[in-house]
C-alpha cells in the first residue's frame, strides 16, 4: 500500500530551519499503513531536509558552517539574467546548500511508529526563503 | 521608515484571479517560471527585509495588447487591502484617447498616488508635446511620476524611448513635477547622474541589477561607473531605493545597497528619507 500526504510551511527568513517531525507522525497517525517506510522529500532545488538534534546550538553550527562552505558572496555562474525566468538568478548559494543537504529522508515505520532515534528530528532546511515550500511525505508498506 | 519604490505586484493572489490571465501578463512582462503567491508571504518578506512600505506599479499598454495586464484597480484593490504597507500608482497607455480622463479617475477616485510611465514599452518619446497634458494632470495633482529609463528586460521594448537626456525637457518645463528615473537609466548610469544632479525635481530609483549580484552591480555602478564621492558629496538626495520586484528580492536589493561604503545619513536618505520627498508623504 502507498498513501501519499503533501503539507506546506512558509519560511519566515532566507534560512531557516523548519522543524517538521510533528507533522511526520501526523501523517503517520492518520495512515493505515503500520509497517513499511516513511518517505520524506521536498519539491524544491533551494530547500532540504535535514536529520538531526533539535538544538538551537546545533541549529546556529549548521548555518554557520553551511555559509562558511557556501559563502553568500563569490563569483556565482548563476548569477546572471535568466530569460527562462524573466530574472537573476540571485540564490546561487542556496542551490548549492540544498545539494549539501539532499531532498529527503527515509524513516523505517514499525508497529504504527517512525522510527527515529531519541535525539533525531526531520527539518525543513530553508535555504531561499521567505517562500512557501512543500514537503512530500509518502508511506509506503503495510 | 523603509520604502521600496519599484514593485510590480504582476503575482499578487488577490489579483491574480485566473489563468489566462497570469500568461497574458507574464507574456507581456516578460516574465516566466513565476507563480501567485499570498499576500502573507509579501508580509513576511518585507518584515524580514525591514520594509516598511512598497509602492505598487501597474502597466498598461492597452494600444498593444488589448487591455492593462496590471490594472490601476487591480492597484487599487491591493491598496485597499493593506493601506498601511501599500503606495499605488496609477498607469496610463498615453495613445489612449480617454488618458487624461483615467487618470483624473486614478488620482480623484482611486486614490492613487502617482503615475508610472514606460515610454520603451508603451512607444512614446518623454519629450513628445503630445505628452504634456498628462504631465500638466500630474502636476495639478501633485503627483510624482516614476518614468522607465535605460534597459528594459520586457520583450518589445525599445532602448532609444528611454535615455535619461530625454527626460530632461520635462524637467525644466516642469520644475514642480518630482520625477524618478528608474533602473538608474541603465546602461546610462553617468548620464542618469547628470540629470539627478542638476535638476532638483528629478531623482533616480536602484531598481536595477542587470548582471552580476546585486553587490557586485551596485558597486561597479556606484563606485566605479561613478566617481565613489558623487553619491556622498552629490546625489545624496537623489537616489530612491527601488527592487523591481519580482524580478529581484528587495533583501537582495536593499542588502546589495547596504554593503556600499556610504555613511549611515546617506544610506537612510536611499533607503527611504528621499521616498518621503518623492511621493509627498511629508507631514
Amino acid at each position: 500500500m502507498v498513501e501519499f500526504i503533501k503539507i506546506q510551511k512558509c519560511s519566515e527568513k532566507e534560512f531557516e530551519l523548519i522543524k517538521i517531525t510533528d507533522d511526520i507522525r501526523a501523517a503517520v497517525n492518520g495512515s493505515k499503513i503500520k509497517n513499511g517506510m516513511i518517505f520524506v522529500v521536498v519539491a524544491h532545488t533551494t530547500a532540504g531536509i535535514m536529520v538531526n538534534e533539535s538544538l538551537p546550538c546545533l541549529e546556529k553550527d549548521i548555518e554557520t558552517s553551511l555559509e562558511e562552505l557556501v559563502p553568500l558572496h563569490k563569483n556565482y555562474a548563476h548569477s546572471h539574467f535568466l530569460p527562462s525566468y524573466g530574472a537573476i538568478g540571485g540564490n546561487a548559494p542556496g542551490h548549492l546548500k540544498s545539494m549539501l543537504a539532499g531532498n529527503h529522508c527515509a524513516i523505517p515505520l514499525i508497529d504504527g511508529k517512525p522510527m527515529l532515534g531519541m535525539a533525531q528530528d526531520v527539518y525543513l532546511a530553508e535555504f531561499d526563503g521567505v517562500q512557501m515550500r512543500t514537503v512530500m511525505i509518502e508511506i509506503l508498506g503495510e | 521608515m523603509i520604502i521600496d519604490v519599484h514593485v510590480h505586484p504582476a503575482f499578487y493572489n488577490p489579483i491574480c484571479p485566473d489563468a489566462e490571465r497570469i500568461t497574458k501578463r507574464k507574456t507581456v512582462m516578460g516574465y516566466d517560471l513565476m507563480s501567485p503567491f499570498p499576500l502573507d508571504i509579501v508580509r513576511k518578506q518585507m518584515r524580514f527585509a525591514g520594509i516598511d512600505k512598497l509602492v505598487l506599479l501597474p502597466e498598461d499598454t492597452t494600444t498593444l495588447d488589448g487591455e492593462a495586464v496590471l490594472s490601476n484597480e487591480e492597484i487599487a484593490t491591493l491598496v485597499r487591502m493593506e493601506p498601511e504597507r501599500f503606495i499605488g500608482f496609477a498607469s496610463v497607455d498615453p495613445h489612449r484617447d480617454d488618458a487624461l480622463d483615467i487618470l483624473e479617475h486614478a488620482f480623484s477616485v482611486q486614490h492613487l498616488r502617482g503615475l508610472k510611465l514606460h515610454p520603451s514599452k508603451q512607444q512614446f518619446y518623454p519629450n513628445d508635446p503630445k505628452m504634456f497634458p498628462i504631465y500638466e494632470l500630474c502636476a495639478r495633482h501633485n503627483v510624482p511620476i516614476t518614468f522607465h529609463c535605460g534597459l528594459s528586460w520586457q520583450p518589445d521594448t525599445y532602448l532609444k524611448y528611454a535615455h535619461p537626456y530625454l527626460f530632461e525637457d520635462i524637467a525644466i518645463r516642469y520644475p514642480q513635477l518630482r520625477i524618478n528615473l528608474a533602473h538608474l537609466g541603465f546602461p546610462w548610469v553617468v548620464e542618469t547622474a547628470a540629470i539627478i544632479l542638476k535638476y532638483p525635481n528629478v531623482y533616480a530609483d536602484t531598481a536595477c541589477c542587470y548582471m552580476d549580484c546585486p553587490e557586485q552591480f551596485f558597486e561597479q555602478l556606484f563606485l566605479r561607473q561613478m566617481g565613489p564621492l558623487w553619491v556622498e558629496h552629490n546625489l545624496a538626495d537623489k537616489i530612491l531605493f527601488g527592487s523591481n520586484n519580482p524580478r529581484f528580492r528587495p533583501a537582495r536589493i536593499k542588502r546589495g545597497l547596504e554593503s556600499l561604503p556610504f555613511s549611515e545619513e546617506t544610506m537612510g536618505k536611499i533607503l527611504g528619507g528621499n521616498a518621503v520627498k518623492f511621493l509627498g508623504l511629508e507631514a
